[in-house]
Protein backbone atom coordinates (compact mmCIF):
# COMPACT_ATOMS: atom_id res chain seq x y z
CA UNK A 1 0.00 0.00 0.00
CA UNK A 2 1.13 3.31 -0.50
CA UNK A 3 0.45 4.44 2.48
CA UNK A 4 2.67 2.09 4.42
CA UNK A 5 5.81 2.57 0.94
CA UNK A 6 5.50 6.09 2.05
CA UNK A 7 7.90 7.65 3.72
CA UNK A 8 5.75 11.25 4.02
CA UNK A 9 8.80 13.88 4.16
CA UNK A 10 7.12 17.38 4.33
CA UNK A 11 9.00 20.47 3.71
CA UNK A 12 7.52 24.00 4.49
CA UNK A 13 10.10 26.33 2.98
CA UNK A 14 10.26 29.53 4.14
CA UNK A 15 10.24 32.67 1.86
CA UNK A 16 13.43 34.43 1.35
CA UNK A 17 13.20 37.52 -0.20
CA UNK A 18 9.87 35.85 -2.03
CA UNK A 19 12.60 33.45 -3.43
CA UNK A 20 12.73 30.02 -2.73
CA UNK A 21 15.36 27.20 -3.30
CA UNK A 22 15.25 23.50 -2.53
CA UNK A 23 16.59 20.43 -3.94
CA UNK A 24 15.25 17.00 -2.95
CA UNK A 25 16.56 13.31 -3.69
CA UNK A 26 13.61 11.42 -4.93
CA UNK A 27 13.58 7.46 -5.73
CA UNK A 28 13.76 5.67 -9.39
CA UNK A 29 10.17 5.90 -10.72
CA UNK A 30 9.14 9.18 -9.03
CA UNK A 31 6.52 11.32 -10.25
CA UNK A 32 6.29 14.78 -9.80
CA UNK A 33 2.47 16.68 -9.30
CA UNK A 34 2.54 20.76 -9.26
CA UNK A 35 -0.11 22.90 -8.90
CA UNK A 36 0.18 26.70 -9.12
CA UNK A 37 -2.79 28.84 -9.24
CA UNK A 38 -1.19 32.12 -10.59
CA UNK A 39 2.14 32.19 -12.80
CA UNK A 40 4.15 30.14 -14.77
CA UNK A 41 5.56 26.35 -13.95
CA UNK A 42 8.34 25.72 -16.35
CA UNK A 43 10.44 22.10 -16.05
CA UNK A 44 13.54 20.93 -17.69
CA UNK A 45 14.56 17.10 -17.74
CA UNK A 46 18.67 16.39 -16.24
CA UNK A 47 20.00 13.56 -15.70
CA UNK A 48 20.48 13.25 -11.60
CA UNK A 49 17.96 11.56 -9.15
CA UNK A 50 16.67 14.69 -7.53
CA UNK A 51 14.30 17.30 -7.83
CA UNK A 52 15.56 21.25 -8.16
CA UNK A 53 13.05 23.60 -7.06
CA UNK A 54 13.35 27.21 -8.06
CA UNK A 55 10.26 29.60 -7.13
CA UNK A 56 10.01 33.18 -7.20
CA UNK A 57 6.75 34.45 -5.62
CA UNK A 58 5.55 37.27 -2.91
CA UNK A 59 6.98 37.92 0.26
CA UNK A 60 3.89 36.10 2.01
CA UNK A 61 3.64 33.38 -0.44
CA UNK A 62 5.21 29.79 0.51
CA UNK A 63 6.21 27.10 -1.17
CA UNK A 64 5.34 23.12 0.08
CA UNK A 65 6.92 20.17 -1.20
CA UNK A 66 6.21 16.65 -0.06
CA UNK A 67 7.18 13.24 -1.27
CA UNK A 68 4.12 10.75 -0.42
CA UNK A 69 5.05 7.34 -1.79
CA UNK A 70 6.97 7.82 -5.27
CA UNK A 71 5.46 11.18 -5.65
CA UNK A 72 6.79 14.26 -5.17
CA UNK A 73 3.81 17.10 -4.75
CA UNK A 74 4.98 20.82 -4.88
CA UNK A 75 2.48 23.58 -4.78
CA UNK A 76 2.11 27.31 -3.81
CA UNK A 77 0.13 28.60 -0.42
CA UNK A 78 -0.03 31.90 1.04
CA UNK A 79 0.21 33.19 4.33
CA UNK A 80 -2.97 35.31 4.20
CA UNK A 81 -4.92 32.59 2.59
CA UNK A 82 -5.33 33.83 -0.90
CA UNK A 83 -3.99 32.08 -3.76
CA UNK A 84 -0.55 33.68 -4.94
CA UNK A 85 1.12 34.26 -8.61
CA UNK A 86 4.17 31.98 -8.05
CA UNK A 87 7.04 31.14 -11.08
CA UNK A 88 8.38 27.57 -10.76
CA UNK A 89 11.45 26.48 -12.32
CA UNK A 90 11.89 22.91 -11.80
CA UNK A 91 14.98 20.55 -12.77
CA UNK A 92 13.31 16.62 -12.55
CA UNK A 93 15.13 13.47 -13.62
CA UNK A 94 14.44 12.85 -17.38
CA UNK A 95 12.22 10.13 -16.93
CA UNK A 96 10.01 11.51 -14.35
CA UNK A 97 6.25 11.37 -14.48
CA UNK A 98 5.00 14.81 -14.68
CA UNK A 99 1.06 16.16 -13.50
CA UNK A 100 0.75 20.14 -14.08
CA UNK A 101 -2.04 22.16 -13.16
CA UNK A 102 -2.95 25.65 -12.75
CA UNK A 103 -5.54 28.38 -13.23
CA UNK A 104 -3.86 31.43 -14.55
CA UNK A 105 -0.59 29.22 -15.62
CA UNK A 106 2.03 29.54 -18.51
CA UNK A 107 3.35 25.76 -18.82
CA UNK A 108 6.77 24.85 -20.48
CA UNK A 109 8.07 21.30 -20.31
CA UNK A 110 11.72 20.93 -22.12
CA UNK A 111 13.97 17.44 -22.49
CA UNK A 112 12.16 14.99 -20.18
CA UNK A 113 11.08 11.81 -21.11
CA UNK A 114 8.83 10.52 -19.16
CA UNK A 115 4.35 10.44 -19.13
CA UNK A 116 3.19 13.99 -19.02
CA UNK A 117 -0.39 15.61 -17.97
CA UNK A 118 -0.71 19.43 -18.27
CA UNK A 119 -3.54 21.46 -17.60
CA UNK A 120 -4.72 24.77 -17.75
CA UNK A 121 -7.30 27.35 -17.90
CA UNK A 122 -5.71 30.52 -18.93
CA UNK A 123 -2.73 30.27 -20.19
CA UNK A 124 0.20 28.73 -22.74
CA UNK A 125 1.11 24.92 -22.86
CA UNK A 126 4.28 24.27 -24.66
CA UNK A 127 6.14 20.63 -24.00
CA UNK A 128 9.18 19.67 -26.38
CA UNK A 129 9.99 15.87 -25.07
CA UNK A 130 7.71 13.21 -23.44
CA UNK A 131 6.48 9.86 -24.08
CA UNK A 132 3.85 7.42 -22.69
CA UNK A 133 0.30 9.23 -21.67
CA UNK A 134 0.71 12.91 -22.61
CA UNK A 135 -2.55 14.67 -22.08
CA UNK A 136 -2.21 18.42 -22.51
CA UNK A 137 -4.90 21.07 -21.91
CA UNK A 138 -5.59 24.71 -22.17
CA UNK A 139 -9.02 26.35 -22.16
CA UNK A 140 -7.68 30.16 -23.25
CA UNK A 141 -4.34 29.55 -24.35
CA UNK A 142 -2.68 27.72 -27.49
CA UNK A 143 -0.65 24.30 -26.76
CA UNK A 144 2.31 23.12 -28.71
CA UNK A 145 4.06 19.86 -28.29
CA UNK A 146 7.22 18.74 -30.29
CA UNK A 147 9.59 15.64 -30.37
CA UNK A 148 7.22 13.38 -28.47
CA UNK A 149 5.91 9.58 -28.67
CA UNK A 150 3.07 7.76 -26.89
CA UNK A 151 -0.44 8.45 -26.47
CA UNK A 152 -1.05 11.67 -26.89
CA UNK A 153 -4.14 13.81 -26.08
CA UNK A 154 -4.03 18.18 -26.62
CA UNK A 155 -6.52 20.52 -26.92
CA UNK A 156 -7.52 24.23 -26.42
CA UNK A 157 -10.65 25.82 -26.89
CA UNK A 158 -9.87 29.03 -27.90
CA UNK A 159 -6.48 29.09 -29.28
CA UNK A 160 -4.78 27.00 -32.15
CA UNK A 161 -2.94 23.50 -30.91
CA UNK A 162 0.20 22.31 -33.04
CA UNK A 163 1.96 18.98 -32.59
CA UNK A 164 5.54 18.19 -34.40
CA UNK A 165 7.51 15.52 -35.24
CA UNK A 166 5.37 13.23 -33.01
CA UNK A 167 4.63 9.76 -32.93
CA UNK A 168 2.04 7.49 -31.58
CA UNK A 169 -1.78 7.92 -31.27
CA UNK A 170 -3.04 10.97 -31.37
CA UNK A 171 -5.78 13.02 -31.02
CA UNK A 172 -5.71 16.94 -31.33
CA UNK A 173 -8.66 19.01 -30.92
CA UNK A 174 -9.98 23.02 -30.62
CA UNK A 175 -12.71 24.65 -30.66
CA UNK A 176 -11.72 28.30 -32.26
CA UNK A 177 -8.36 27.59 -33.53
CA UNK A 178 -5.86 26.31 -36.23
CA UNK A 179 -4.98 22.09 -36.13
CA UNK A 180 -1.21 21.75 -37.48
CA UNK A 181 0.46 18.63 -37.11
CA UNK A 182 3.67 18.18 -39.21
CA UNK A 183 6.42 15.28 -39.09
CA UNK A 184 4.01 13.46 -37.49
CA UNK A 185 4.17 9.11 -37.58
CA UNK A 186 1.30 7.79 -36.82
CA UNK A 187 -1.41 4.86 -37.15
CA UNK A 188 -3.98 6.85 -35.71
CA UNK A 189 -4.70 10.31 -35.82
CA UNK A 190 -8.06 12.64 -35.03
CA UNK A 191 -7.32 16.67 -35.68
CA UNK A 192 -10.89 18.25 -35.44
CA UNK A 193 -11.98 22.45 -34.99
CA UNK A 194 -14.71 23.81 -35.19
CA UNK A 195 -13.31 27.85 -36.33
CA UNK A 196 -10.01 27.18 -38.14
CA UNK A 197 -8.08 25.05 -40.24
CA UNK A 198 -6.72 21.55 -40.32
CA UNK A 199 -3.05 20.85 -41.47
CA UNK A 200 -2.01 17.04 -41.29
CA UNK A 201 1.76 16.13 -42.61
CA UNK A 202 2.79 12.92 -41.96
CA UNK A 203 2.67 9.05 -42.39
CA UNK A 204 -0.41 6.88 -43.59
CA UNK A 205 0.50 3.97 -42.53
CA UNK A 206 -1.06 0.38 -43.66
CA UNK A 207 -4.21 0.03 -41.48
CA UNK A 208 -4.30 3.21 -39.97
CA UNK A 209 -6.98 5.31 -39.10
CA UNK A 210 -6.86 9.20 -39.59
CA UNK A 211 -9.81 11.79 -39.31
CA UNK A 212 -10.03 15.56 -40.63
CA UNK A 213 -12.52 17.39 -39.32
CA UNK A 214 -13.85 21.38 -39.54
CA UNK A 215 -16.82 23.48 -39.55
CA UNK A 216 -15.74 26.60 -40.63
CA UNK A 217 -11.37 25.70 -41.97
CA UNK A 218 -9.83 24.50 -44.50
CA UNK A 219 -8.36 20.43 -44.16
CA UNK A 220 -5.19 20.14 -45.92
CA UNK A 221 -3.97 16.64 -45.63
CA UNK A 222 -0.44 15.32 -47.37
CA UNK A 223 -1.00 11.94 -49.06
CA UNK A 224 2.54 10.38 -49.69
CA UNK A 225 2.75 8.92 -53.50
CA UNK A 226 2.75 4.97 -53.08
CA UNK A 227 -0.02 5.15 -49.93
CA UNK A 228 -2.18 2.48 -49.84
CA UNK A 229 -5.47 4.49 -48.50
CA UNK A 230 -9.24 4.38 -48.82
CA UNK A 231 -9.77 8.56 -48.22
CA UNK A 232 -13.28 9.35 -47.38
CA UNK A 233 -13.53 13.47 -48.28
CA UNK A 234 -16.75 15.47 -47.60
CA UNK A 235 -17.43 18.94 -47.85
CA UNK A 236 -20.96 20.75 -47.70
CA UNK A 237 -19.98 24.23 -49.17
CA UNK A 238 -16.51 24.18 -50.29
CA UNK A 239 -14.52 22.66 -53.14
CA UNK A 240 -12.01 19.74 -53.13
CA UNK A 241 -8.83 19.91 -54.72
CA UNK A 242 -5.65 17.53 -54.97
CA UNK A 243 -2.37 18.08 -56.42
CA UNK A 244 -2.62 14.28 -58.04
CA UNK A 245 -5.52 13.12 -60.29
CA UNK A 246 -8.31 12.48 -58.12
CA UNK A 247 -11.51 9.40 -59.18
CA UNK A 248 -14.03 12.09 -60.17
CA UNK A 249 -14.02 15.74 -61.06
CA UNK A 250 -15.32 18.97 -59.39
CA UNK A 251 -16.50 18.12 -55.62
CA UNK A 252 -19.60 15.59 -55.66
CA UNK A 253 -23.14 16.48 -55.48
CA UNK A 254 -23.50 14.29 -52.41
CA UNK A 255 -20.64 16.22 -50.51
CA UNK A 256 -19.00 12.95 -49.70
CA UNK A 257 -17.05 10.32 -51.66
CA UNK A 258 -15.33 7.79 -50.96
CA UNK A 259 -12.44 6.20 -53.14
CA UNK A 260 -8.80 4.07 -53.09
CA UNK A 261 -5.40 4.41 -53.34
CA UNK A 262 -3.34 1.43 -53.74
CA UNK A 263 -4.94 -1.28 -51.22
CA UNK A 264 -6.65 1.06 -49.56
CA UNK A 265 -5.69 -0.12 -46.16
CA UNK A 266 -5.27 2.66 -44.17
CA UNK A 267 -8.88 5.15 -43.88
CA UNK A 268 -9.10 8.36 -44.30
CA UNK A 269 -11.75 11.22 -43.43
CA UNK A 270 -11.05 14.71 -44.82
CA UNK A 271 -14.26 16.58 -44.06
CA UNK A 272 -15.34 20.55 -43.87
CA UNK A 273 -18.59 21.99 -43.77
CA UNK A 274 -17.82 25.68 -45.13
CA UNK A 275 -14.13 25.05 -46.37
CA UNK A 276 -12.13 23.60 -48.44
CA UNK A 277 -10.50 20.00 -48.93
CA UNK A 278 -6.71 20.07 -49.96
CA UNK A 279 -5.21 16.37 -50.87
CA UNK A 280 -1.53 17.49 -51.01
CA UNK A 281 1.83 15.83 -51.26
CA UNK A 282 4.34 15.80 -48.76
CA UNK A 283 6.57 18.80 -49.88
CA UNK A 284 3.50 20.90 -50.82
CA UNK A 285 2.50 21.13 -47.30
CA UNK A 286 6.11 20.88 -45.84
CA UNK A 287 6.72 24.45 -47.22
CA UNK A 288 3.44 25.55 -45.71
CA UNK A 289 4.24 25.08 -42.57
CA UNK A 290 7.92 26.49 -42.87
CA UNK A 291 6.92 29.53 -44.53
CA UNK A 292 3.95 30.17 -41.66
CA UNK A 293 6.43 29.39 -38.59
CA UNK A 294 8.88 31.86 -40.32
CA UNK A 295 5.59 34.37 -40.44
CA UNK A 296 4.75 33.53 -36.67
CA UNK A 297 8.36 34.12 -35.76
CA UNK A 298 8.46 37.43 -37.42
CA UNK A 299 5.32 38.43 -35.65
CA UNK A 300 6.85 37.24 -32.19
CA UNK A 301 9.64 39.50 -32.56
CA UNK A 302 8.18 42.37 -34.02
CA UNK A 303 5.89 42.15 -30.78
CA UNK B 1 -10.61 14.57 -5.84
CA UNK B 2 -7.78 13.29 -6.10
CA UNK B 3 -6.70 13.51 -10.45
CA UNK B 4 -4.14 11.63 -11.03
CA UNK B 5 -5.94 8.22 -9.70
CA UNK B 6 -9.26 9.47 -10.63
CA UNK B 7 -8.20 9.78 -14.24
CA UNK B 8 -7.14 6.15 -14.26
CA UNK B 9 -10.03 4.48 -12.79
CA UNK B 10 -11.70 4.24 -16.36
CA UNK B 11 -8.12 2.27 -17.82
CA UNK B 12 -8.42 0.31 -14.77
CA UNK B 13 -11.80 -0.84 -15.26
CA UNK B 14 -11.07 -2.00 -18.97
CA UNK B 15 -7.63 -3.47 -17.52
CA UNK B 16 -5.79 -1.53 -19.30
CA UNK B 17 -3.31 0.00 -16.71
CA UNK B 18 0.47 -1.48 -16.47
CA UNK B 19 0.90 -3.98 -13.60
CA UNK B 20 2.79 -1.36 -11.52
CA UNK B 21 -0.05 1.04 -11.90
CA UNK B 22 -2.55 -0.82 -11.02
CA UNK B 23 -0.94 -2.19 -7.97
CA UNK B 24 -0.05 1.54 -6.82
CA UNK B 25 -3.61 2.59 -7.88
CA UNK B 26 -4.78 -0.62 -6.00
CA UNK B 27 -3.14 0.70 -2.64
CA UNK B 28 -4.49 4.13 -3.06
CA UNK B 29 -8.25 2.83 -3.35
CA UNK B 30 -7.71 0.68 0.26
CA UNK B 31 -7.08 4.14 1.51
CA UNK B 32 -9.30 6.31 -0.46
CA UNK B 33 -13.25 6.24 -0.23
CA UNK B 34 -13.79 8.92 -2.46
CA UNK B 35 -12.26 7.08 -5.15
CA UNK B 36 -13.75 3.92 -4.41
CA UNK B 37 -16.72 5.57 -4.70
CA UNK B 38 -16.17 7.14 -8.02
CA UNK B 39 -15.08 3.76 -8.96
CA UNK B 40 -18.38 2.05 -8.27
CA UNK B 41 -20.26 4.45 -9.89
CA UNK B 42 -17.96 3.91 -12.99
CA UNK B 43 -18.76 0.60 -12.86
CA UNK B 44 -22.97 1.11 -12.82
CA UNK B 45 -22.20 3.52 -15.93
CA UNK B 46 -20.52 0.98 -17.57
CA UNK B 47 -23.18 -1.96 -16.88
CA UNK B 48 -25.60 0.44 -17.66
CA UNK B 49 -24.30 1.52 -20.81
CA UNK B 50 -23.61 -2.26 -22.05
CA UNK B 51 -27.66 -2.46 -21.32
CA UNK B 52 -28.25 -0.05 -23.70
CA UNK B 53 -26.28 -2.23 -26.54
CA UNK B 54 -29.41 -4.90 -26.36
CA UNK B 55 -32.03 -2.22 -27.47
CA UNK B 56 -32.54 -1.97 -31.34
CA UNK B 57 -30.94 1.89 -31.40
CA UNK B 58 -31.58 3.38 -34.40
CA UNK B 59 -31.77 0.09 -36.21
CA UNK B 60 -33.36 1.25 -39.62
CA UNK B 61 -30.26 3.55 -40.28
CA UNK B 62 -27.78 0.67 -39.37
CA UNK B 63 -28.84 -1.81 -41.23
CA UNK B 64 -28.53 0.05 -44.52
CA UNK B 65 -25.18 0.58 -43.11
CA UNK B 66 -24.37 -2.65 -42.27
CA UNK B 67 -25.11 -3.91 -45.28
CA UNK B 68 -22.93 -1.93 -47.41
CA UNK B 69 -20.12 -2.44 -45.20
CA UNK B 70 -20.35 -5.80 -45.34
CA UNK B 71 -22.13 -7.41 -48.16
CA UNK B 72 -22.87 -11.14 -47.91
CA UNK B 73 -22.43 -10.76 -44.32
CA UNK B 74 -25.55 -10.36 -41.82
CA UNK B 75 -25.21 -8.58 -38.58
CA UNK B 76 -24.56 -11.09 -35.57
CA UNK B 77 -27.09 -10.88 -32.80
CA UNK B 78 -30.72 -10.00 -34.29
CA UNK B 79 -32.38 -9.47 -37.66
CA UNK B 80 -31.11 -6.22 -38.24
CA UNK B 81 -28.11 -6.78 -35.95
CA UNK B 82 -27.34 -3.29 -34.22
CA UNK B 83 -24.23 -1.71 -34.19
CA UNK B 84 -22.57 -2.49 -30.75
CA UNK B 85 -19.47 -0.44 -29.71
CA UNK B 86 -16.63 -1.90 -32.59
CA UNK B 87 -15.24 -0.86 -35.60
CA UNK B 88 -14.25 -3.02 -38.44
CA UNK B 89 -11.25 -5.73 -37.98
CA UNK B 90 -8.49 -2.74 -39.22
CA UNK B 91 -10.12 0.18 -37.57
CA UNK B 92 -8.91 0.13 -33.53
CA UNK B 93 -11.50 -0.96 -31.62
CA UNK B 94 -14.06 1.09 -29.51
CA UNK B 95 -14.84 0.04 -26.08
CA UNK B 96 -17.43 1.61 -23.40
CA UNK B 97 -15.05 4.33 -21.79
CA UNK B 98 -16.08 6.92 -19.85
CA UNK B 99 -13.51 9.51 -17.78
CA UNK B 100 -14.24 10.32 -14.22
CA UNK B 101 -15.27 13.80 -15.53
CA UNK B 102 -18.01 12.16 -17.60
CA UNK B 103 -19.64 10.78 -14.03
CA UNK B 104 -20.39 14.30 -12.96
CA UNK B 105 -23.75 13.51 -13.62
CA UNK B 106 -24.72 9.30 -14.73
CA UNK B 107 -27.51 10.38 -16.55
CA UNK B 108 -25.51 12.91 -19.19
CA UNK B 109 -23.18 10.39 -19.68
CA UNK B 110 -25.87 8.19 -20.99
CA UNK B 111 -26.83 10.66 -23.22
CA UNK B 112 -23.00 11.26 -24.40
CA UNK B 113 -23.37 7.56 -24.66
CA UNK B 114 -26.62 7.75 -26.75
CA UNK B 115 -24.50 10.61 -29.07
CA UNK B 116 -22.04 8.70 -29.14
CA UNK B 117 -23.36 5.95 -30.62
CA UNK B 118 -24.97 7.80 -33.57
CA UNK B 119 -21.40 8.87 -34.34
CA UNK B 120 -20.01 5.66 -33.91
CA UNK B 121 -22.12 4.20 -36.09
CA UNK B 122 -21.74 7.16 -38.71
CA UNK B 123 -18.13 6.92 -38.36
CA UNK B 124 -18.16 3.56 -39.91
CA UNK B 125 -16.20 3.39 -43.30
CA UNK B 126 -17.63 3.40 -46.52
CA UNK B 127 -16.99 1.21 -49.39
CA UNK B 128 -14.87 2.56 -52.02
CA UNK B 129 -16.20 4.67 -55.00
CA UNK B 130 -19.65 5.09 -53.56
CA UNK B 131 -21.39 8.25 -52.50
CA UNK B 132 -22.83 6.74 -49.56
CA UNK B 133 -26.48 7.29 -48.77
CA UNK B 134 -28.52 5.91 -45.94
CA UNK B 135 -32.23 5.62 -45.20
CA UNK B 136 -33.01 8.15 -43.22
CA UNK B 137 -33.84 7.01 -39.27
CA UNK B 138 -35.42 10.09 -39.02
CA UNK B 139 -38.03 8.87 -35.77
CA UNK B 140 -34.35 7.19 -33.77
CA UNK B 141 -32.42 10.17 -35.23
CA UNK B 142 -35.34 12.79 -33.66
CA UNK B 143 -34.88 10.73 -30.73
CA UNK B 144 -31.29 11.15 -30.49
CA UNK B 145 -30.88 14.99 -31.03
CA UNK B 146 -33.83 15.44 -28.81
CA UNK B 147 -32.10 13.40 -25.87
CA UNK B 148 -28.71 15.44 -26.58
CA UNK B 149 -30.36 18.77 -26.63
CA UNK B 150 -31.67 17.71 -23.17
CA UNK B 151 -28.01 16.98 -22.33
CA UNK B 152 -27.27 20.63 -23.31
CA UNK B 153 -30.08 22.26 -21.77
CA UNK B 154 -29.05 20.85 -17.94
CA UNK B 155 -25.37 21.32 -18.53
CA UNK B 156 -26.30 24.76 -19.48
CA UNK B 157 -27.64 25.19 -16.59
CA UNK B 158 -25.53 23.65 -14.16
CA UNK B 159 -22.97 26.15 -15.99
CA UNK B 160 -24.94 29.01 -15.07
CA UNK B 161 -25.28 28.18 -11.66
CA UNK B 162 -21.28 27.95 -11.39
CA UNK B 163 -20.21 30.09 -13.58
CA UNK B 164 -19.33 32.68 -10.87
CA UNK B 165 -16.78 30.35 -9.96
CA UNK B 166 -14.98 31.48 -12.84
CA UNK B 167 -13.22 34.15 -13.71
CA UNK B 168 -15.55 36.68 -16.15
CA UNK B 169 -12.73 36.74 -18.92
CA UNK B 170 -13.22 32.64 -18.89
CA UNK B 171 -16.60 32.83 -18.92
CA UNK B 172 -16.81 35.38 -21.86
CA UNK B 173 -14.00 33.36 -24.11
CA UNK B 174 -16.64 29.92 -22.76
CA UNK B 175 -19.59 32.28 -24.23
CA UNK B 176 -18.17 33.20 -27.06
CA UNK B 177 -16.59 29.48 -28.49
CA UNK B 178 -20.31 27.87 -27.58
CA UNK B 179 -22.14 30.53 -29.82
CA UNK B 180 -19.55 29.62 -32.51
CA UNK B 181 -20.50 25.78 -32.28
CA UNK B 182 -24.36 26.90 -31.87
CA UNK B 183 -24.13 28.75 -34.89
CA UNK B 184 -22.11 25.04 -36.61
CA UNK B 185 -25.40 23.29 -35.52
CA UNK B 186 -27.74 25.83 -36.67
CA UNK B 187 -25.45 25.62 -40.09
CA UNK B 188 -25.69 21.74 -39.99
CA UNK B 189 -29.71 21.89 -39.15
CA UNK B 190 -30.68 23.73 -41.83
CA UNK B 191 -28.28 21.83 -44.44
CA UNK B 192 -29.77 18.86 -42.90
CA UNK B 193 -33.17 19.62 -43.23
CA UNK B 194 -33.09 20.05 -46.78
CA UNK B 195 -30.81 16.88 -47.48
CA UNK B 196 -32.06 14.35 -44.56
CA UNK B 197 -30.50 11.38 -45.89
CA UNK B 198 -27.18 12.62 -45.77
CA UNK B 199 -24.45 10.62 -44.14
CA UNK B 200 -22.10 13.50 -43.97
CA UNK B 201 -24.52 15.98 -42.31
CA UNK B 202 -25.92 13.64 -39.89
CA UNK B 203 -22.53 13.01 -38.68
CA UNK B 204 -21.04 16.45 -39.00
CA UNK B 205 -24.03 17.35 -36.45
CA UNK B 206 -23.92 14.18 -34.42
CA UNK B 207 -20.18 15.58 -33.98
CA UNK B 208 -21.02 18.91 -33.29
CA UNK B 209 -23.40 18.80 -30.83
CA UNK B 210 -21.06 16.37 -29.00
CA UNK B 211 -18.35 18.54 -28.94
CA UNK B 212 -20.88 21.50 -27.29
CA UNK B 213 -21.14 18.53 -24.65
CA UNK B 214 -17.77 18.19 -24.25
CA UNK B 215 -16.83 21.47 -23.97
CA UNK B 216 -19.69 22.03 -21.29
CA UNK B 217 -19.06 19.09 -19.25
CA UNK B 218 -15.56 20.47 -19.38
CA UNK B 219 -16.34 24.04 -18.22
CA UNK B 220 -18.72 22.34 -15.60
CA UNK B 221 -15.82 20.48 -14.53
CA UNK B 222 -13.65 23.42 -14.16
CA UNK B 223 -16.04 25.52 -11.81
CA UNK B 224 -16.71 22.66 -9.64
CA UNK B 225 -13.14 23.02 -8.80
CA UNK B 226 -12.69 26.19 -8.40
Amino acid sequence: MLTTLAAAVLASLAPLQGVTDTTIAVPAGASLSVNNFGGAIVVHGWTQNRVKVHAEHGSRGRIEASLVGSTLSVKAGSRMGAPSVVDFDITVPQDMALTLGGTYTEIEVDGVRGAISAETVEGEINVRGGSGIITLHSIQGSVTLADATGRIEVNSVNEDVALSNVSGQIKAETTNGEVTLWGIKSASVEATTINGDVLYEGTITDGGTYTFNSHNGDVAVSVPEGANVTLSVATANGDIDASFPLPFRGTPERHRYTFKLGSGSARLEAESFQGDIELRRPAELQERVQRKDKHKNKNHEEN
Amino acid sequence: MNDQWTDRLSDYLDSELPAGERTALEAHLATCGECRGTLEELRKVVVRARSLEDRPPTADLWSGIYARLTPGRRPAGSPLGRPGVSRDATARSWRVSFNVSQLMAAGIALVLLSAGGMWVALRQPQPAGDAYTPRPGNAANAAVWHRTDVAIADLQEALARNESRLDTATVRVVRENLALIDRAIAQARTALNADPANAYLNLHLADTMRRKLELLRRINAIAAQS
